[in-house]
């Protein structure tokens, strides 16, 4: 028993070394977002995701936050403001609020999750333009993320010891919906992005829902570093096949 | 025939210089390549015939411009985000909120730093 406990307690410490090794408040990676127009790749706009530290009286918490803004250009046409941001606990990413508030075009939805750990149940609110709020409560599985935490969790996951085709499964909460997704291994790449030529560690990612499409058309490319950021990633979704390019990187922890 | 190809060049040419003034200003090329063929072959048919008429140089020129007008976008045009105000005031007041919300919570599991 006594060996078990110590082992599980080794386990955890590695457990944490991994994830304080990867994300650290005052990150901030920017990318360019591309979308497919008749063949054509079209930059469109700028996803940001950044970390700082969200302090309250009684925790200090870390604030994951992605924003989605439209070139210039197109805001005229199409114009996009989203905001996503997760307020998780700094040592394994565990959520307990989730925002989302976007506007694109003339939709606007706003979205809040508050996150209970211990009932396993999620009070959300949420918001439509000329329509009443709604407000729900719902049960989740342990262990269940929202999208935010999710893509700075995967950061988290311990590549340099995953065999090529290893699968690893995660449950998204998205739209008082759980998603299940696997995200699987594929082996080791170097590619040129903006920020130099970079070894990564590809990945190929699946859903569930239908809302990732094909098998291989979702991947994304961490750096195969300590900091594991996502540098490029391709997407196929319901209403297209888009890119993501990494632009710049700036507060990386290692 | 030669008529035909005439018109087809002509609403190619249009079509390529209305994509070209718009922000989908790269998709402009396919429409450019299709005027330019069917412009060759009606100027082609027009020659065998004796007469070119104005109307084939008219489309090589908007075809021109549009080609143009695309790659002078594509090579200088910045991509930037110039609505960051609005951004930064949303991400403001969301986290003002979201401390609300959060010392509301039961916390204990994070410790105070």
């Amino acid at each position: 028993m006594k060996k078990l406990v110590v082992f599980l307690l080794c386990l955890a410490s590695f457990s944490n070394k991994a994830q304080k090794n990867a994300i650290a408040a005052g990150e901030k990676l920017t990318y360019t977002a591309s979308y497919n127009m008749s063949g054509i790749l079209t930059d469109i706009a700028e996803v940001t995701m950044e970390t700082s530290d969200a302090k309250t009286s009684k925790a200090t918490l870390l604030r994951l936050k992605c924003t989605a803004t439209t070139y210039s250009k197109w805001d005229s046409f199409f114009k996009i403001v989203d905001l996503y941001e997760s307020y998780v606990n700094p040592k394994n990413l565990t959520p307990y609020l989730y925002k989302r508030d976007i506007n694109e075009g003339s939709y606007y939805k706003f979205m809040k999750y508050t996150f209970n750990h211990k009932t396993n149940t999620i009070n959300s609110i949420q918001r439509k333009k000329n329509k009443k709020e709604e407000q729900k409560s719902f049960s989740i599985n342990t262990g269940t993320k929202d999208i935010v935490s999710t893509l700075y969790n995967i950061r988290l996951f311990d590549y340099k010891n995953m065999s090529v085709g290893s699968k690893k499964s995660f449950t998204i909460v998205f739209d008082i919906e759980e998603i299940k997704a696997q995200i699987t291994f594929l082996g080791k790449e170097t590619i040129s992005t903006n920020i130099g030529k970079k070894e990564c560690y590809k990945l190929s990612i699946s859903s569930s829902e239908n809302v990732l499409q094909g098998k291989n058309n979702n991947l994304l490319w961490l750096t195969a570093d300590e900091n594991k950021i996502i540098v490029y990633g391709k997407f196929k979704i319901p209403v297209g096949t888009g890119e993501l390019k990494i632009k710049s990187a700036q507060g990386l922890k290692n | 025939m030669k008529r035909i190809f005439t018109i087809l060049a002509l609403i190619a040419a249009i079509l390529s210089i209305i994509l070209a003034v718009l922000p989908v200003s790269n998709l402009a090329i396919f429409p450019a390549v299709v005027a330019l063929l069917f412009g060759l072959i009606a100027f082609y048919l027009s020659k065998k015939t004796g007469s070119v008429k104005k109307i084939i140089q008219f489309i090589f020129l908007l075809t021109i411009m549009s080609l143009a007008l695309t790659t002078y976008k594509a090579v200088f045009s910045k991509k930037e985000v110039t609505n960051t105000q609005e951004l930064k005031k949303l991400e403001k007041e969301s986290k003002e909120n979201a401390i609300e919300d959060l010392e509301e919570l039961d916390l204990d599991d994070i410790s105070t730093e």
